[in-house]
């Protein structure tokens, strides 16, 4: 019953958006009937005006780009370094030996924590944010990765072994394919890191991007900006999520789990 | 052994057959003694050895056909379609190995071990988890495919019946020791039903377990040990 209920195309694609949309609804005819204070909520009209003006006056469009870049560059260079990392570690002993103590201390400081050295060491240009995101996005990719290669049946590299695999092709066949479900969700996980740092690292110290529209906006009390930054960020990390599934959906075809 | 035989190692859990077979394998080092083929001294893994496990262990993100293909060269990718057709499964090819059922997952993992048409087979009780069905077909497939094509054999089982239907030699482990030898001269097919096959199974079944009383005068004149209890 509930299966066929979901598997009406329709149904399927609207009832995830039923929440978001009642809020909003009830959100425009609470504030439109002044029972809250428009300091506290603007209208949502008033969102969409700002919007519009941010739109036409090009300013959004600046500032999401810029977002965006530090965003992606960022994981880039963090998750590159973090699935490096947890490859070696998963593959030699003695490479975990020596580096997993050192990485486990970094990853339990609270990278952003780190804002204050940070903007000392880079200002408060492209390096400090994209150093900030790297750092978080690492170790999630990290520790996932090692999980995944950890976890990667013995029986099957027993097998690729007696089949004549060896070590380069053991490693893209077997060990790699086996990790990659950990991998994915070690990415999905980073992406969340990704924009929280971004959002946190933009609000303190910056001159530009998303982060940058929200501590302007409220200097002057516009409300409607600050709520407008909000919702984009709430967009742009579905946005990251359902990429994230994409790539599960794509890499994992062959597990039952994701035959959808 | 002698090449192209049939054997079949038997014996209690634990008693070392698949540690044995594991050192033929050159998947472990012998603790004393060592294995030899042609000549040579096994270290690790041979190019002519294949083997197969109590499980399929077929690669869940890779389709059937490449599943057989592994350790295969590209060229020969001929040889896993012949392989899959020859085990009757070369219509779920591009399948995912998830949507087969334990006993045509064995059968893929079976065509794979002889797509690279090995000469030594090295068989890890592969038909243990299977149902008795299930099982006798796969025990008739494996015949015929080794009447085919001439490699030599070895099969770990604990499950007399097949080691009697299927090899040219029983052999028996206890404790880490060949406790007995017998060579099995029945003609193929072998019927299960067959009352001297019967008489030959529970024999070798009654001396794996110990015990001592025998059916028949006749067979305890056969006998090549003598039979006591825990020997």
């Amino acid at each position: 019953m509930t299966r066929r209920f979901l598997s009406n195309p329709f149904i399927g694609k609207c009832l995830p958006w039923v929440l978001p949309i009642l809020l909003i609804v009830v959100w425009a005819i609470l504030s439109n009937l002044d029972v809250i204070s428009r300091k506290i909520l603007p209208l949502p009209q008033d969102v969409l005006f700002s919007f519009k003006d941010l739109l036409l006056s090009g300013k959004l469009i600046e500032h999401v780009s810029i977002s965006f870049q530090r965003a992606f560059i960022g994981f880039l260079i963090g998750g590159g370094i973090g699935l490096v990392l947890g490859f070696i570690n998963g593959l030699s002993p003695i490479a975990e030996k020596l580096l997993d103590t050192t990485i486990q201390m970094v990853r339990n400081v609270p990278h952003l924590a780190m804002i204050p050295l940070v903007v000392l060491w880079f200002g408060i240009g492209e390096e400090s944010k994209i150093f900030l995101v790297a750092i978080g996005v690492l170790f999630p990719v990290y520790i996932n990765t090692l999980h995944g290669i950890r976890s990667v049946d013995n029986g099957l590299i027993e097998m690729g072994s007696v089949y004549g695999l060896r070590t380069a092709s053991l490693f893209w066949k077997v060990v790699l394919p086996g990790a990659l479900p950990s991998i994915l969700v070690g990415l999905r996980y980073a992406l969340g890191i990704m924009w929280l740092t971004l959002i946190v690292s933009e609000t303190i110290a910056t001159n530009s991007g998303i982060g940058f529209l929200a501590m302007n906006a409220r200097e002057y009390m516009q409300t409607d900006i600050i709520l407008l930054t909000i919702v984009l960020y709430a967009l742009f990390g579905k946005l990251a999520d359902s990429i994230a599934k994409l790539l599960e959906r794509r890499f994992l075809r062959w597990n039952p789990n994701y035959h959808n | 052994m002698k090449p192209g035989e049939f054997i079949a190692i038997i014996g209690r859990s634990g008693c070392g057959k698949s540690t044995l077979l594991r050192v033929i394998a050159g998947l472990e080092p012998a603790t004393s003694g060592g294995v030899w083929i042609n000549d040579h001294p096994v270290h690790h893994v041979h190019a002519e050895t294949r083997m197969m496990f109590q499980d399929a262990r077929l690669l869940p993100w890779n389709k059937v056909i490449d599943n057989v293909a592994i350790g295969l060269r590209k060229e020969d990718r001929h040889k896993a379609e012949a392989a899959l057709e020859q085990v009757g499964l070369g219509a779920r090819a591009n399948d995912w190995p998830s949507l087969l059922s334990g006993g045509q997952k064995q059968r893929v993992a079976l065509a794979r071990a002889l797509a690279s048409q090995p000469k030594l087979l090295l068989l890890d009780e592969p038909l243990g988890a299977l149902d008795a069905l299930t099982r006798i077909e796969m025990q008739q497939l494996i015949e015929s495919l080794w009447q085919q094509q001439p490699f030599t054999t070895v099969l770990i089982t604990h499950d007399v019946e097949e080691a009697v239907v299927l090899a040219d030699r029983v052999v028996l482990i206890e404790e880490g020791r060949i406790a007995m030898d017998r060579a099995v001269s029945f003609p193929r097919p072998r019927q299960r039903g067959n009352a001297e096959v019967a008489a030959f199974i529970d024999h070798i079944l009654k001396r794996v377990l110990g015990i001592t009383e025998v059916a028949s005068r006749h067979e305890a004149e056969n006998l090549p040990y003598p039979l006591k209890k825990g020997s």
